[in-house]
C-alpha cells in the first residue's frame, strides 16, 4: 500500500509496509498513482499529455520514470506487500507476562478542578486518596519481579495531582535507586503536574531524578483559565507559568514537555503553541481533548478543518523557526525515519494491560490510566498479581491486525492500532476505532513526515 | 534525470529479522497520555548504537 500527498510544496509518497518515504516530482507522482492499474504505454501517454510543455514529462522521460518505479518496486521500496500479519502478537507472546512500565496514581485528588478532566478532578469516579509509601514500594517490587530481562523500567507519577503526595514520591524514588543497585534495573521516572505545588525542592528533585517532566499548560491565559481553575473558580495560569519557567530553566537540557489540551473552545490551538513559545518553552505537546461526544468541550466535525489547518501551519512554523536557528519540538512531529521502532513494535499495539499498567492508590491494577475506575477493567492488584485474565487477554490480542479498519489504513505502522481507551470510549470496544482521532493522527503524520523531509533535504539537522 | 528521491529510512522488513527486543518505551508513556503513536519513539537498540 502507498499513500501520496502534497504538502508544504513537496510531493510525498509513503510506502506503508517498507516504511519508505519518497520525494517525487509531478511526473513521478502521477506515474505512481497509475502504476498498479495501467500499462506502461498507457501511463506514458497519459502523463506526457498532462504536462505538454515540460521537458521532464516527455514520453521518453515518463517511460524512464516508470522504469524507476519498477526498480523501486523490485527493491521492496514501493508497493511492498504486507507480510507482517502472521507476526502480529508474536512480540507480546514472546514477552508474555513481562511488565516494563507502571503509571502510579500517587494521588487521586487534585488542587485544580478542570472541567474537562478525564479523571473527574483526579478522583476517577471514586474516593479521594493518596498512595502510601508502602503501596508504592510494593508496586515497584511488583514491577521488578515481573520485568523479566528488561533493564529499562518506566514509572510515571500521575494523578490527580501527584505533587499532592510529593514526600511519598521523593521517598519512593530513593527506594527505587536502592533497587537498581540490587537488581541491575534502571528506572526512568516521569512526573506529570499542573504546577501549583512546584517549589525549589520539587525543581531540584525533578532535575535530579526525573527522566521527563510533563507540565500542563493550555497556552493562552484566557483559554487556560477558562477550564483549569481551582475550587474557588480562579484560573491557575498566573500562578503556574513562573514556576514552569523556573523549572525548565533549571532543567539543563533534560527532557520535559509543555503539554496542553485543546478543546472545542480552541481548535485554533496554534495560538496557544505560540504563547508557549513566547514564554520560552520549546518542547511542546498539544493534545485533542478526550471526553464524551456530548460534552461541551468535545471537538466537532466543524472543528476538524480548523484543527487540520493548525497542524499544517504548525509544520510551517517549525520549518521557519529551524531555518532561523530557533527550533522547537512538537511531540507528535518527532519522527526518526532511520532510528524508529522495529516492525514488531509497530504492529503489536500500545502495550496497555500487558507490559504497561496503571496502579491505583490502593494498589489495584488497570490496563492503563484511562481505564482506572472502570471496575470491569480491573486486572488484579500488585500484591496478588493479575487475576482477571479474560480482560488481560483482550488487551494482549489488540494489535494492528485486530481492527478491520486498520488493515486499509496507510498510517497503521505509525500508530500501531491506536489507543484502546479512545476506542473503548467512542465505540464500546477496545478493538474499535476512534475515527475522529484517526483523522487527526493521519494529518499529524503527513505533517511530521513533510517537516522531516524538508529537514533532510535542507541538510540543517 | 531522476524523478524520485528516496529518503533514508529504517527497512521495516529487515527489522523483522532482528527486532523485537521489547526494550523500547511503552507507547503513550511519558508524554501525551491520551493517544497512541509509535512513530516518534526511538528504538533502544539503535539509540545505543548511535
Amino acid at each position: 500500500m502507498i499513500h501520496q500527498y502534497r504538502l508544504g510544496g513537496k510531493n510525498i509518497v509513503l510506502d506503508t509496509c517498507s516504511g519508505s518515504v519518497h520525494l517525487v516530482d509531478d511526473v513521478a507522482y502521477d506515474v505512481i498513482s497509475l502504476y498498479e492499474s495501467h500499462s506502461k504505454e498507457d501511463i506514458v501517454r497519459e502523463v506526457a499529455a498532462r504536462y505538454p510543455a515540460r521537458p521532464e514529462a516527455s514520453p521518453k522521460e515518463v517511460a524512464a520514470c516508470v522504469d524507476e518505479v519498477t526498480e523501486l518496486k523490485k527493491a521492496g521500496r514501493l508497493f511492498a506487500p504486507d507480510t507482517f500479519a502472521p507476526m502480529a502478537g508474536e512480540l507480546k507472546a514472546r514477552t508474555g507476562g513481562v511488565v516494563k512500565a507502571l503509571c502510579l496514581h500517587v494521588a487521586h485528588t487534585c488542587n485544580l478542578n478542570c472541567a474537562y478532566c478525564f479523571a473527574s478532578q483526579g478522583r476517577y469516579h471514586g474516593e479521594r486518596a493518596v498512595m502510601s509509601l508502602e503501596t508504592g514500594k510494593q508496586a515497584l517490587d511488583f514491577l521488578v519481579a515481573h520485568s523479566g530481562t528488561r533493564r529499562n523500567l518506566e514509572v510515571d507519577f500521575f494523578g490527580g495531582e501527584p505533587l499532592m503526595n510529593f514526600p511519598m514520591i521523593r521517598d519512593l524514588v530513593a527506594y527505587a535507586r536502592s533497587l537498581e543497585k540490587d537488581t541491575g534495573k534502571h528506572f526512568r521516572f516521569t512526573l506529570t503536574t499542573n504546577g501549583l505545588n512546584i517549589d525549589d525542592e520539587v525543581i531540584d528533585f525533578c532535575n535530579r531524578e526525573c527522566h521527563n517532566v510533563v507540565l500542563s499548560l493550555d497556552g493562552r491565559k484566557e483559554i487556560h483559565d477558562a477550564l483549569r481553575v481551582d475550587y474557588q473558580g480562579r484560573g491557575s495560569w498566573d500562578r503556574i507559568v513562573p514556576k514552569f519557567q523556573k523549572l525548565v530553566a533549571a532543567r539543563g537540557g533534560k527532557g520535559y514537555y509543555m503539554r496542553g489540551t485543546f478543546t472545542h473552545a480552541n481548535p485554533d490551538f496554534l495560538k496557544d503553541i505560540q504563547v508557549m513559545l513566547d514564554l520560552g518553552f520549546t518542547e511542546l505537546s498539544m493534545e485533542p481533548v478526550v471526553c464524551a461526544p456530548g460534552d461541551p468541550a468535545a471537538l466537532t466535525e466543524e472543528d476538524k478543518p480548523i484543527v487540520f489547518r493548525q497542524y499544517e501551519e504548525l509544520a510551517q512554523l517549525m520549518i521557519a523557526r529551524r531555518r532561523e536557528g530557533r527550533p522547537f519540538t512538537f511531540y507528535h512531529y518527532m519522527i526518526d525515519l532511520t532510528g524508529g521502532p522495529c516492525i514488531y513494535k509497530r504492529i503489536s499495539g500500545c502495550g496497555s494491560g500487558t507490559e504497561y499498567m496503571a496502579v491505583t492508590p490502593w494498589g489495584d491494577l488497570y490496563p492503563c490510566h484511562q481505564f482506572v475506575g472502570e471496575e470491569g477493567f480491573r486486572l488484579g492488584d500488585i500484591r496478588h498479581g493479575v487475576d482477571n485474565l479474560a480482560v488481560q487477554q483482550e488487551f494482549a490480542s489488540c494489535n494492528v491486525y485486530a481492527r478491520e479498519e486498520c488493515r486499509s489504513c496507510w498510517a497503521r505502522l505509525y500508530c500501531s492500532g491506536g489507543c484502546a481507551a479512545n476506542a473503548w470510549h467512542s465505540t464500546g470496544s477496545v478493538k474499535g476505532v476512534y475515527a475522529y482521532g484517526c483523522d487527526l493522527f493521519r494529518k499529524r503524520m503527513e505533517c511530521a513526515i513533510m517537516v522531516e523531509a524538508v529537514r533532510q533535504t535542507e541538510g540543517n539537522a | 534525470m531522476s524523478h524520485i528521491q528516496t529518503l533514508p529510512t529504517r527497512d521495516l522488513c529487515e527489522s523483522a529479522k532482528k527486532g523485537g527486543c521489547g526494550e523500547c518505551q511503552t507507547s503513550c508513556q511519558s508524554a501525551c497520555k491520551t493517544s497512541c503513536g509509535i512513530a516518534n519513539q526511538q528504538c533502544e537498540n539503535q539509540k545505543e548504537s548511535k
